[in-house]
């Protein structure tokens, strides 16, 4: 009787601090959670809301799905912020990731002074955009330094890089692909690393030369890396904005040339005050990401099944 | 959004690796066949040379820019040299005395402290508590958490913008449009919270029950037994947090509109675009807005790499 008295005070001990624990456990969470909900949940459905407004600082008539039929015809978005976008992302993630690729393999060498080259190639990636940007648009000055070396090469070129309709989109795509090349080169490095060193051996005996082995071996199985450093770059990509907003300005000058999505939606929102508009905007562009990261997942990883 | 395509890179394990030296690196084939020496050795060669030039490259817009920060205007134009002819600081005596840097370094240090210290404590709190106390919903409520990795800032540029001029004052009374509301917004980041999570999983339990047989409730086994075994996770949540606040362009270029309240960054590209070609405190500002994160980079080199690795929960 008196034994199992007991235990049922220790059963309802254990009850009650199963209950404390996880009244602890919720307000240890409740600020974090508050707060993604409250900036990362609840603005999804907000958007939705706003964009079927004509908002401008605040909310005005419900106009239906008319941003989005708006949307739909504004060539400026489609003919230079979509089109360059996508044009940035082709060029600038096959460009990452060879850059990438190539400083992992050679980081990756048993050499001294590895972690010295590691860190210096990676640095890049860590700098203020700002700061990378407007360096860049003085060595890409008319009057610049990398048109001085070209003159000194005895080829001529005297505008500025980044103010010419021509070469301001391809000039931000190199910036860019050097930059972020560092954190690509890292990820590749983790995914190098996991390669089990056998593999080499066998290629070693069946006398494959370090170039066989790098393209018949190194290269297949490093896919789960190319997925994730792909997914991680396309998306990256597709959110250009540092550079065309300090670079090309508000208005992705010269006559559009750089003018990307993300900065289509701040000067809609910051700039024209048409936060229904930009919320419309917000929304595709979200929607495209979502689906390229479902595709790319699907087409990678059954391929990786396989 | 946990992508399990990556190897599981624990952020210590990688950053120890990262700062190791001199080990065999893998997937180097072993050079026990004689004859093959010389071809090592030129092939170790060739490495040097590759690693030396591109190191180089990466350098010269750097030191290209400090080299200017410490010329007179009238030499930028005066053609091409490596070096000032005359050395000067006066880029530097502007930026802080004339155009008004002490305050936009001020503010950005704001930001990025406050931004910072509230990530440390949110992340270590919430992650402490998903990591280790039991409660219904956790799994669900922590893959809520990296969900918000999917939301692009760019969707939540005009919801947040309005909560902040419509619905958030009502209730703060006061204005949010400004350096608060950059703070608020980024008071925690779901990168910080899986980085405390993944640590604090990796610390054995044996402590935490010694600290509960000695009476210690959970508020008191958290801040006196888990957050000094949590250093190194700390460390990284604090440095890629500053890092990337102090870096910050959007949310400052959505949010602060007062000049006085400019961040580093935000006062570089508005002074780049009135004042074109004064490329000595340009180039001044760069270095002031470099600089820090150099050293911090120096300084804490693994940590960096952490935040890599747990990159790995994004996309």
């Amino acid at each position: 009787m008196a034994v199992a008295v007991a235990k049922q005070r220790k059963v309802r001990a254990l009850g009650s601090e199963r209950v404390r624990e996880a009244l602890v456990g919720y307000a240890f969470i409740a600020l974090p959670m508050a707060f993604f909900l409250l900036f990362f949940i609840f603005p999804i459905g907000y958007a939705l809301y706003i964009s079927r407004y004509d908002w401008g600082i605040f909310k005005g008539e419900s106009v239906g799905w008319d941003n989005y039929r708006t949307l739909f015809h504004d060539s400026v978005f489609w003919h230079h912020a979509v089109r360059n976008t996508l044009v940035y992302t082709a060029v600038v993630v096959p460009l990452q990731m060879a850059i990438g690729l190539s400083l992992a393999v050679v980081v990756n060498q048993s050499i001294r002074f590895r972690t010295f080259f590691r860190a210096a190639f990676y640095f890049p990636s860590l700098a203020a955009s700002a700061a990378i940007a407007t360096i860049a648009i003085y060595i890409l000055a008319s009057d610049g330094l990398l048109n001085t070396i070209l003159g000194h090469l005895g080829y001529h070129h005297d505008n500025a890089w980044f103010t010419q309709q021509s070469t301001a989109l391809p000039s931000i795509m190199g910036l860019n692909a050097w930059t972020t090349s560092g954190t690509m080169m890292l990820f590749y490095l983790a995914s190098l690393q996991a390669i089990p060193t056998d593999v080499y051996e066998a290629a070693a005996i069946d006398g494959a030369g370090p170039w066989r082995t790098f393209w018949k071996v190194t290269f297949p199985l490093l896919k789960p890396g190319h997925f994730f450093v792909a997914v991680v770059s396309i998306i990256g990509a597709l959110q250009m904005f540092d550079q065309s907003f300090i670079i090309g300005g508000a208005s992705g000058g010269p006559n559009y040339s750089t003018l990307t999505v993300v900065l289509y939606l701040y000067n809609q929102a910051i700039g024209n005050i048409h936060f229904g508009y930009a919320a419309a905007v917000g929304l595709v562009l979200f929607a495209f990401i979502f689906t390229v990261t479902l595709i790319q997942r699907l087409l990678f990883g059954k391929a990786e099944v396989a | 959004m946990a992508s399990e395509e990556l190897p599981p890179v624990p952020p210590v394990a990688a950053a120890q690796e990262f700062a190791a030296t001199g080990e065999a690196a893998a997937g180097t084939a072993p050079s026990v066949i004689p004859g093959r020496e010389r071809a090592d050795r030129i092939r170790t060669l060739i490495a040097y040379t590759v690693m030396f030039t591109i190191a180089a490259l990466f350098a010269v817009p750097f030191l290209w820019s400090i080299s200017t920060s410490l010329r007179p205007t009238a030499e930028t134009v005066a053609g091409f040299s490596l070096l000032p002819h005359d050395w000067t600081t006066i880029g530097y005596h502007d930026m802080f005395h004339k155009y008004n840097f002490t305050r936009y370094t001020i503010n950005s240090a704001i930001i990025a402290g406050a931004v910072t210290v509230s990530n440390v404590f949110l992340a270590s709190l919430g992650g402490y508590a998903f990591a280790r106390l039991r409660f219904p919903g956790r799994e669900v409520l922590f893959m809520l958490v990296l969900g918000t990795l999917m939301i692009p800032d760019q969707l939540r540029l005009v919801p947040v913008y309005q909560m902040l001029v419509n619905i958030l004052p009502k209730y703060t009374h006061t204005d949010l449009i400004n350096q608060k509301g950059v703070i608020l917004i980024q008071l925690v980041s779901a990168t910080s919270l899986f980085l405390m999570r993944q640590y604090f999983l990796t610390i054995p339990r044996d402590l935490e029950e010694a600290a509960k047989l000695d009476g210690a409730g959970y508020f008191k086994t958290y801040r006196r037994v888990m957050l000094p075994l949590a250093g190194p996770a700390l460390a990284a949540v604090a440095i890629l947090m500053f890092q990337g606040t102090w870096n910050g362009l959007f949310w400052p270029a959505v949010l602060l509109q007062d000049r006085s309240q400019y961040t580093i960054p935000i006062a570089l590209t508005f002074f780049r675009n009135i004042y074109q070609t004064q490329w000595p405190i340009l180039m001044a500002a760069s270095v002031l807005a470099i600089v820090p994160i150099l050293v911090l980079f120096v300084a804490f080199q693994r940590y960096f790499v952490a935040g890599v690795a747990s990159a790995g929960v994004k996309g």
